[in-house]
């Protein structure tokens, strides 16, 4: 069976690419995606692409982990493999979605970066908190911003895709913060894995992401990357069953942009 | 005679083995496989079998045996199995599970509802009829994806002729 092994990129130990078609650019750094300021069909388009794309590669990571981790509890995997039919839906609808715009696969640079980072991990409980508790979390508070902006440039369609993705997106974080705590109950070491997963995580972030003054291949300058951060979507990292402590820690990481938790939900 | 209790546990236990393995194959295939599409059919069909494998498991539970009970198929058509998790290339992935696999689980399904007795054992045909199902419309989902981005069939004799050379996969 064909097996994916590990790179090495700016000193850290990787996972090599999952597949991709051929008509794919993939790149592994920031700058070397393309990114556009405002609103026009160019922008439109990436945002959507990227979307995808990200949705291709959180697909794979769900299955990778049913492969290499046959003994974990059954119901953990339905789980995981309820998210691969959720991710594979999303691909299809951005798709959709994407050809509407006039876009077609492969029009933007893509990166499977959180792949890259998440499969590099050896323990079940640390792909989830890397993968679903950070990569997902994070992902939804920038969809909960991206509905707002989607919706204020008449762009309800998009909006709509969005939303329901975001709806699947709160269960996967959710089961991932369920099966963390139960595994850790079960088993205290759990904690230690999920500690270092988190440092990891965090370490090829702060590694990989662009310096501000760096440019896209587009030429758009990067700003400096806390002014990147999301406003953090307060409500649905609740029903995501992140506690009132773990919130609040984002919310001070973000340094508080987000303190109206209001519904951007149809 | 129909089929004792422990004759239903250990085929419905079989399916199960049979059912998880075909998704750790297809959540294999998924990472391993370019084509955009294929990897959205392969993502939506790895439910599928994880809800077949849970049916039955749930079953095995009533039949005496703990839940989620699975049984080893006889070693050679565990082979069987392993040839076709082996296949690299996507039309030969394609035409290995959609074409040769399923068809021929699917025939051993309707084998064991025909040799059960369907109305003590109910529950079991039931679930059976329901992955039948579905397995007809994940091989129509295959057929419509492969017309729809030009991926030919393949022949794959060989696999075909192990697979159906087992008249009984359930281990003595």
């Amino acid at each position: 069976m064909k097996e994916i092994g590990f790179v090495e990129e700016a000193g850290l130990r990787l996972r090599a690419e999952p597949a991709r078609d051929e008509i794919f650019k993939v790149v592994r750094r920031d700058k070397e995606m393309a990114e556009y300021d405002g609103s026009g069909p160019e922008a439109q388009r990436e945002s959507v692409h990227r979307h995808m794309t990200n949705e291709i590669t959180s697909l794979d990571i769900a299955a990778q982990c049913i492969l290499e981790f046959p003994d974990a509890p059954w119901g953990l995997r339905m789980e995981l493999a309820r998210q691969c039919w959720d991710e594979a839906r999303h691909i299809a609808a951005l798709h959709r979605r994407l050809e509407e715009m006039g876009g077609y696969k492969g029009e933007f640079p893509i990166s499977a970066c959180e792949w890259q980072v998440t499969c590099a991990l050896d323990d079940l409980a640390g792909r989830l908190a890397s993968q679903n508790r950070t990569f997902e979390a994070g992902a939804m508070d920038v969809v909960g911003g991206n509905i707002r902006e989607w919706r204020a440039i008449g762009d309800d369609a998009t909006a709509a895709v969005l939303d329901a993705i975001l709806a699947d997106e709160i269960h996967h974080v959710r089961f991932a913060n369920r099966w963390i705590k139960q595994l850790a109950a079960e088993n205290p070491r759990v904690l230690l894995k999920v500690a270092m997963a988190v440092r990891f995580v965090s370490h090829a972030n702060r590694t990989l992401q662009a310096e501000p003054g760096e440019t896209t291949v587009n030429g758009k300058v990067f700003e400096d990357p806390h002014s990147r951060i999301p406003i953090v979507n307060v409500e649905d990292r609740k029903l995501a069953e992140f506690n009132d402590e773990e919130i609040n820690e984002i919310l001070r990481q973000a340094g508080f942009r987000s303190l109206v938790p209001e519904a951007v939900h149809a | 005679m129909s089929l004792t209790v422990n004759d239903r546990v250990r085929a419905i236990a079989t399916f199960r083995f049979i059912e998880v393995r075909l998704m750790e194959i297809t959540a294999a295939w998924t990472p391993t496989t370019p084509e955009m599409e294929v990897k959205v059919l392969f993502g939506r069909h790895i439910f599928d079998f994880a809800q077949h494998a849970d049916w039955l498991g749930k079953r095995t539970f009533e039949l005496r045996k703990p839940e989620q009970y699975s049984l080893r198929p006889v070693d050679s058509y565990v082979e069987v199995i392993d040839a076709l998790a082996a296949e690299e290339e996507t039309g030969k992935r394609l035409s290995a599970l959609y074409d040769v696999f399923l068809p021929a689980l699917e025939n051993r399904y309707r084998e064991y509802i025909a040799q059960t007795d369907t109305l003590l054992d109910e529950p079991s045909v039931v679930i059976i009829e329901r992955i039948l199902t579905d397995l007809a419309r994940m091989r129509r989902d295959a057929g419509q994806l492969r017309t729809r981005i030009s991926v030919a069939a393949v022949a794959l004799p060989e696999l075909a002729g192990r697979e159906s050379a087992h008249s009984a996969i359930v281990a003595a």
